[in-house]
């Protein structure tokens, strides 16, 4: 066995693209104990042909939950050659502790010139009328063309992967301007989940609501490697509360006492609500939301990679400690929560303008 | 004051934050059903933060040997696992309160209770009355929460009450029940729950019917033969139900409530929107237009009811229903009928309803399956060999929830013959995720205040109408029709099979 044949023996039997129908119908003749279940097609690319056999993996656990047909694309647009190369194999599980399910993964490893190539390929391994779901995992490349995502039902990215995420945002937005009806869904949005569930929870309780508008101070403590989840959670939280960005002049002046992270929002009430963003190397993705006015503090954090959120409302006389789940931490864990919940995600897109404005006027 | 948080963060209803009080806290359904779901809602996120929940029974607990008994269960069933951080902190909101139901002192005490967990939580809040004891405390219970106030609305804040089934057991006992209910609490704050109408399939019903086009125009008399409703169990009188079933037998205890409302579901017209009256001013149209049979003999005609005799279960022997534990042995309570339902409606005009109820048959099953009438013979008709029955559409509730279609379709060969295949769509098999338990979601709405899927008084009351006009005319005769039998395993009595026998017609093999 060669050394590159041996480092995708995980991805199954390897075969030829042309006859990949034929001998996918192949093996599930070869196993009639099996049902095969599909309810999308799941396409996940990656510019790094390593990243066939841990999506393969990512695949296996995804499938439990999320029957599909998965398309892994490895590309390697550096090799000399122009070539590509194909897999397949199934999934199976025991749904419910009974049957055999099972989901058939198709993995191609592409090399050499790309441009149209990985669309052809994606477009005719597609099983018909079922919906593509889309993972590009890293930087968007000149890959991503109209082309392309005017055949994507659901986009999924992270947002936390990308060195710029302004230049990465932009061509978001022009997908989403070009392409009526995709639904775009950034991992860095869904990590913080459960915080704006914990938040809203909170907030029911009428004590916080009456203090909502007294409120003078926000803190959020994130990992620096998740920089948008953290302004798509402020970002959220400005947008819902009608809160507006305060003048640049007062973000310039807290960065002259050095604050590189800290800026000022403005109440519908026209009240002052000092916000800092700390970066904290060991924390989790979102590790503290502290949301305080005189006498109020609510408050939701996660140690570490705890499975739950501890949730908080303090003020004179009344205290609520709470217990919540927490978003998953890896990439898999974030997909399966993020397909579970389906819809538009247009939340996402309504806080866009605010979460823009934090990009531009923070960090870096 | 609104929260805006909440907005467009999850599609369903909001649910809100309230203290769940549970009158009749020790048994099976408390433990089993309600607290799980609670748990489970609680793992998931979904339970409104600050959610108390308060047990009353009669029996002498502590809180602690309340909280220790529900674990220990939890443990057991809990759909999400149980975890010991979550459930640490869970035990801490949920508390015991002591007091018999007919006991006015107890009520004033659970009052002042519910004043001090309120304001714990910061000013008056929301009350959610879960009526779980035996029925005949109804009464009781219903009558003490009013003279307590514990019904009243408070600046703001709601009070509701959920009642568990048995809405009654006839019509008379049903009004009575509604008045008592709707004396204490309005009916916009009255929950019936049916947890047949919390399971996936069911609400699927309405999402296969109407977002569906190639269904609607198909939907009626033109294109539809028939309808078969059946629900079929394996148990017999296990745990001393006997006692409890020999009184309603199959009809009452489950025709009445589960197995109309499935059937008002799949005859109901389309609804104007999907608001709770909206859905429910439907479903009660369908049921004031079940054709009551005007003579004894008519109904007899329709009607088959049975009881079972020694048999197998499962490779098991079982006993007849006579001989079950706190079954009266010259009982005349059937524990197996099969009615022929006519829905006189334009869209329903001619298209029976066949519907099953039996305890020990082989299987536990509940389904809906429409079959569709033969397409024209004319193309066929001439080829050698039968041509196969007709479409059928089979909805499957439970177990193995899931849709599938009957088609005819040409075996491969030189020669056109024609054979049934299935298509066939599982839950379980394309959404690997278990769907939550029916409680689970009724509790949500419930705190949301969203009633669609819990019954409305008219709806109980037409269909105890219905029901109670049959039970007349089994027994409003010299000769009320005999009692069949069938043997235990078997999948019912010959007389049922003749019941569709006469129209040419066989019950669905399940």
């Amino acid at each position: 066995m060669s050394e590159a044949t041996a480092q995708f023996s995980d991805l199954g039997m390897e075969v030829p693209v042309a006859s990949i129908g034929r001998e996918l119908k192949r093996l599930w003749e070869a196993d009639e104990a099996s049902t095969n279940a599909s309810m999308m097609n799941f396409a996940v690319y990656s510019e790094g042909p390593e990243s066939l056999v841990r999506n393969s993996g990512a695949i296996q656990e995804l499938t439990r939950e999320h029957a599909c047909r998965a398309l892994l694309i490895g590309m390697d647009r550096d090799a000399p050659e122009t070539r590509i190369k194909a897999w397949i194999t199934a999934h199976c599980h025991l749904a419910h502790g009974k049957k055999s399910v099972c989901c058939e993964q198709i993995s191609f490893l592409m090399e050499g010139k790309a441009l149209g190539r990985l669309r052809n390929t994606i477009f005719s391994h597609l099983a018909s009328d079922l919906p593509l779901i889309f993972w590009w995992q890293g930087e968007l490349s000149d890959l991503f063309e109209a082309a392309l995502y005017r055949m994507i039902d659901r986009f999924l990215f992270d947002s936390a992967e990308w060195a710029d995420p302004g230049a990465g945002f932009a061509r978001i937005r022009e997908a989403a301007v070009a392409r009526d009806g995709i639904v775009l869904q950034d991992l860095a949005w869904t990590r913080g989940f459960h915080f704006r569930l914990a938040v809203a929870g909170l907030f029911d309780d009428l004590v916080a609501q009456r203090a909502l508008g007294e409120v003078n101070s926000v803190r959020l403590v994130a990992n620096p490697d998740q920089r948008t989840t953290a302004l798509l959670l402020m970002a959220w939280l400005a947008t819902q509360a009608g809160w507006r960005l305060g003048l640049e002049l007062d973000i310039a002046a807290e960065r002259a006492e050095g604050c590189d992270e800290c800026f000022t929002l403005e109440s519908r009430e026209g009240r002052s609500i000092s916000v800092k963003v700390e970066w904290e190397a060991q924390s989790a993705p979102l590790s503290l939301l502290e949301i305080s006015a005189p006498d109020f503090v609510v408050s939701v954090s996660r140690d570490g990679e705890a499975d739950f959120l501890h949730q908080r409302l303090e003020c004179p006389g009344h205290e609520l400690v709470l217990r919540g789940p927490a978003d998953g931490i890896t990439s898999t864990d974030l997909l399966a929560e993020q397909l579970s919940r389906g819809g538009k995600n247009g939340l996402f897109r309504k806080v866009w303008p605010v979460f823009f404005d934090l990009l531009r006027l923070t960090g870096p | 004051m609104s929260n805006p948080f909440r907005e467009e963060l999850v599609s369903q209803a909001r649910s809100e934050v309230c203290t769940v009080v549970i009158l009749g806290a020790t048994g099976d359904l408390t433990h089993r059903k309600l607290v799980p779901a609670l748990y489970n809602l609680a793992a998931e996120g979904e339970l409104p933060p600050g959610v108390k929940i308060v047990g009353m029974a009669r029996r002498d607990w502590s809180d602690e040997y309340f909280r220790d008994s529900l674990e220990k269960i939890n443990r057991e069933v809990s759909r999400s696992g149980h975890c010991e951080e979550l459930w640490g902190e869970f035990r801490e909101c949920v508390s015991y309160h002591c007091s018999e139901f007919q006991d006015a002192e107890g009520y004033r005490k659970l009052s002042e209770r519910l004043d001090e967990i309120d304001r714990e939580r910061g000013g008056a809040g929301n009350r959610l009355f879960y009526v779980a004891s035996a029925p005949e405390f109804f009464d009781d219970i219903l009558e003490h929460l009013g003279k307590a106030g514990l019904n009243a609305e408070r600046a703001g804040y709601w009070s509701r009450v959920i009642v568990e089934k048995p809405f009654g057991t006839d019509l008379p006992s049903a009004r009575h029940l509604n008045r008592i209910v709707n004396a204490t609490f309005q009916e916009r704050d009255t929950f019936r729950i049916d947890h047949y109408l919390g399971k996936e399939t069911a609400q699927n019903l309405m999402v296969l019917r109407f977002a569906n086009s190639i269904f609607e125009p198909i939907w009626n008399s033109r294109s539809i033969d028939s309808i078969q409703i059946t629900c079929a169990e394996h148990f017999g009188m296990e745990g001393g139900r006997g006692g409890y079933y020999d009184k309603a037998g199959a009809l009452r205890d489950m025709v009445q409530n589960h197995l109309l409302q499935l059937l008002s579901l799949v005859a109901m017209e389309p609804p104007t929107d999907l608001s709770a009256d909206g859905v429910r001013d439907e479903k009660v149209k369908v049921l004031r237009s079940l054709r009551q049979w005007e003579t004894p003999e008519l109904v007899a005609a329709n009607t088959v009811r049975a009881q079972y005799t020694a048999g197998h279960v499962n490779g098991k022997p079982v006993v007849g229903y006579r001989e079950e534990d706190r079954v009266d042995p010259e009982s005349m309570t059937e524990a197996y009928v099969a009615l022929r339902v006519m829905v006189d409606t334009w869209r329903w005009s001619g298209v029976p309803f066949y519907v099953r109820m039996g305890k020990r048959l082989p299987k536990k099953a509940t389904e809906i399956s429409v079959h569709f009438k033969d397409a024209p013979g004319v193309l066929f008709s001439a080829l050698p060999g039968r041509v196969p029955g007709g479409n059928v559409l089979v909805i499957r509730i439970q177990p193995d929830e899931g849709i599938s279609l009957r088609i005819i379709s040409k075996l491969p060969g030189a020669s056109l013959r024609m054979e049934p295949v299935k298509m066939d769509f599982h839950y379980a098999s394309s959404f690997g995720k278990s769907s939550p338990e029916a409680y689970e979601r009724l509790l949500l709405d419930a705190m949301a205040g969203d009633a669609t899927l819990f019954a409305r008084r008219d709806e109980v009351e037409e269909a105890w109408k219905f029901i109670d006009h049959l039970e007349r005319g089994w027994h409003a005769t010299e000769t009320p029709p005999k009692m069949a039998e069938y043997a235990a395993g078997s999948w019912g009595p010959v007389e049922a099979d003749a019941l569709m026998a006469s129209e040419g017609r066989t019950w669905r093999r399940l």
